[in-house]
This record gives structure tokens, C-alpha cells and sequence, in this order.
């Protein structure tokens, strides 16, 4: 009987331990099938849909930064004025350059020759030759003394080692031959810069296609 | 039991494509974001496109105010007062009757093409600014005969709540001293100074 007691008296200690150790277990048994098939589903639904939409926010957003930012990078790539330090070497250079090489005076043509050879580049020195060419032929017989002021210049674009230069500027020419007398003329072109080894030459001449024989306009003030 | 294991080595390839795919948006959001905040950010930059603003308003105000048609004069002149603000402004409204009379009268049509501009100077503080234009001038006379002439434009520029105008305006002056009826003759080098 000992047996049977042990028995009973197991069961009756298992019967005790039962209800607690079910009611414990019952709704963990009964959410975990739920659970185990909730959460792959979930997890394949939620993961890759977060991902996607979060990769298609990021690309709208990644446009449009592209977009603003490549806008503002068109006019910050031209630094004329902003970049000061730069803006007044290159506006300096040309003044002189333009007032060196447009000068003349029939008693010392080497010093504007020496000018050009030192400050031109490309087609300017093409260019420069033609505009010259009537002073070059004639200055000597008119004992011509030119004078070339730069009155008015503003850096349009400066952009690296490259600028174009807006220049106002008054000639004055003085002839002390058989005709006599001092003419000022005013003049406008642009003047395109490249920066070479570190200096800044005139490489074109933009005279705004003018028609020969149009007159500029003298100023009434 | 095979089925899960199946859909388990389906699931990472899948949420790893999109996980690769979000990383490189994240990458590349990281990318264009920072150097839109670096341009955004930058001060030059900032000034540069003022000085654009201000060199397409110099250069507009120039060009409205070489431009009228005698037939169109009141449309004109209100462009001409758009442009400007400050004592040109005030000039204008004052000679405006005068003005108009005589382009009335003398029956001319005056077109204009900005050839060149530079902005020599600009104050974002002050909201001041200096221009420089190249213009090209053409004039049609009653008699229909047509005047071309370049001419050298300085102006000041103000900043008003309609954005950038002309406060004041002018050509540049020929010679320290008032220049002499100029006489362009053979010898005078340059592009537009002959």
C-alpha cells in the first residue's frame, strides 16, 4: 500500500501544483500559435514596406537637394566681387594691361610693344595687332602721344583662372604734327582673362561686333 | 516545419534587397542633403546670387529706360518709374509732362540691347549697389531713318521691397574736363572708341 499512498499522494501533490502551473501556461499556450504566425507576417510586411518607403522618401528628398543645390552652385561658381582678394587682382591687372597696351607714344613705341608681347595671349594678340595697326603706321608722321585711361571696369565672371572684364575707358590722342591737337575719345569693350603660371593675360577682345562707323556715344554730361 | 524554413531564407534576401536599397537612399540623401546645406550655408554664395539679382535688375532698369515708343508713351514711362526708385524716381515724375511732349513731338522710337554689365560694387547691408552697362542705342526718327549709338551707362542701385532699382542713373563721362565734340579720325585704336 505504501506504493498506493505514494502514488495517491503524488498525484495529490501534483493535483496541487497543477492548477497554478496551467493557468500560468494557459494564455502564454494559447497566444503563442497567434504570435508565431503574426510576427513573420509581419516582419515580411512591415520590413521591406518600411524600407521602400523610406528609400522612396529619401530619393525625393536626395532630388530635390540635387536640384537647389546645383542651382545655387551656377551662380556661386561665378565669384566676381564675392571672392574680393581675386576680384581686384584681375580688375587691377587689366586696367594696366588695357591702359599699357593702348597707349603709345611716338617717341618710345618699344615700351607698348613690350607691354602686348608681356600681357597678351591667344587671339587677343591677333585682335590687338588690328586695332593697332593705324596707330602703329601712322604715329610716327603724326608725332602721335596716346593716352589710354580706364575710367570705369567691373569683373563680370570670375571663375577659377578664367574672367571677363567689363571696361569703360577715355583715349585721348595727341597729334603734334602738321595736324595738331587733342581728341578724347570714349570706349567700351570686354576683355576675356586667363591666369597662366600664376599671371593674368588678356587672351580675347570683345568689341560687341560693332558695325565700322557706328559712333559711341561721346557723353552730353 | 519546411515551409517555415523555406519562407525564412526567402525573408532576409528580400528585406535585405530593400534594406541595401534604403542604404543607398540614405547614402545618397546624405550626399546631395550635406552639399545643398554646404551651398545653402555659404555665405559667397549667398552674395553671388545677389549680385546676380542686382546685375539683372541694373541691367534691366537700363534697358527700360532706353526703350520707348512714341506711339506707346504712358506705357513706356510707367516701365521707365518701375525702374527706378529714389531721386531718379523723383526726376522722372517731375519731367515726365515736359518728356512727353517733346518725344510726341520730335515722333522717335528708341529700342536698346544690353551688350555687357558688371556690378562694380555692392553693400547687402545697405542694400546699394553700382552697375556698369554696355548699351547699344538704335533710334527710329519719324522719317524712319535709323541712329545707332553705344553708349556707357553707370548706375546706383537700391534695394526696395520690389526688389532691386535703379536710384540713379547716367552715362559715363568723357575726359576729366568736359569733353570736346570728339572727333573719331584714323589712330584712335580701340574696339568701340574710334
Amino acid at each position: 500500500m505504501s506504493t498506493t499512498r505514494h502514488l495517491l499522494n503524488r498525484q495529490r501533490r501534483l493535483a496541487a501544483q497543477r492548477p497554478p502551473v496551467q493557468r500560468a501556461a494557459d494564455p502564454v499556450r494559447r497566444r503563442r500559435p497567434n504570435a508565431t504566425a503574426a510576427r513573420p507576417a509581419r516582419t515580411l510586411l512591415s520590413w521591406p514596406l518600411l524600407l521602400t518607403a523610406l528609400t522612396v522618401l529619401l530619393a525625393a528628398f536626395s532630388v530635390l537637394a540635387y536640384v537647389q543645390g546645383g542651382q545655387q552652385d551656377t551662380a556661386g561658381s561665378n565669384t566676381a566681387l564675392a571672392d574680393t582678394a581675386r576680384t581686384s587682382e584681375v580688375k587691377g591687372v587689366v586696367d594696366e594691361t588695357v591702359q599699357g597696351i593702348f597707349s603709345y607714344d611716338h617717341t618710345d613705341p618699344a615700351r607698348t610693344d613690350a607691354a602686348a608681347a608681356r600681357r597678351l595671349t591667344g587671339a587677343a594678340v591677333a585682335q590687338y595687332r588690328t586695332f593697332m595697326g593705324p596707330v602703329r603706321e601712322q604715329g610716327p608722321r603724326q608725332k602721335l602721344v596716346l593716352t589710354t585711361t580706364v575710367t570705369d571696369s567691373g569683373v563680370e565672371v570670375l571663375d577659377g583662372d578664367r574672367a571677363r572684364v567689363l571696361v569703360f575707358a577715355d583715349q585721348s590722342s595727341t597729334r603734334t604734327g602738321k595736324v595738331g591737337g587733342t581728341t578724347v575719345a570714349a570706349a567700351m569693350f570686354a576683355v576675356d582673362a586667363v591666369r597662366q603660371g600664376g599671371t593674368w593675360r588678356i587672351a580675347a577682345l570683345d568689341t560687341f561686333q560693332r558695325a565700322p562707323g557706328t559712333p559711341t556715344d561721346q557723353g552730353k554730361e | 516545419m519546411a515551409r517555415l524554413t523555406s519562407r525564412a531564407r526567402r525573408r532576409p534576401s528580400r528585406t535585405a534587397a530593400t534594406g541595401l536599397a534604403a542604404a543607398l537612399a540614405c547614402a545618397f540623401a546624405v550626399w546631395t542633403g550635406g552639399s545643398w546645406y554646404a551651398v545653402a550655408r555659404d555665405e559667397r554664395a549667398a552674395f553671388a546670387r545677389t549680385r546676380d539679382e542686382v546685375l539683372q535688375a541694373g541691367e534691366q532698369g537700363v534697358q527700360n529706360m532706353n526703350t520707348l515708343d512714341h506711339g506707346d508713351l504712358a506705357h513706356g514711362l510707367d516701365l521707365w518709374e518701375e525702374s527706378a526708385t529714389g531721386d531718379l524716381l523723383k526726376e522722372l515724375k517731375d519731367s515726365r509732362k515736359q518728356f512727353e511732349r517733346q518725344v510726341e513731338s520730335a515722333g522717335t522710337t528708341t529700342t536698346a540691347k544690353v551688350l555687357s554689365g558688371a556690378v562694380t560694387e555692392l553693400d547687402e547691408r545697405a542694400g546699394r549697389a553700382r552697375v556698369m552697362v554696355a548699351i547699344r542705342i538704335t533710334v527710329v526718327a519719324a522719317d524712319r531713318k535709323s541712329n545707332t549709338k553705344d553708349s556707357r551707362m553707370l548706375g546706383e542701385l537700391s534695394r526696395t521691397p520690389a526688389g532691386w532699382k535703379l536710384s540713379r542713373l547716367g552715362q559715363a563721362p568723357v575726359g576729366d574736363a568736359p569733353a570736346p565734340t570728339a572727333n573719331p579720325s584714323a589712330g584712335t585704336p580701340t574696339p568701340s572708341g574710334s
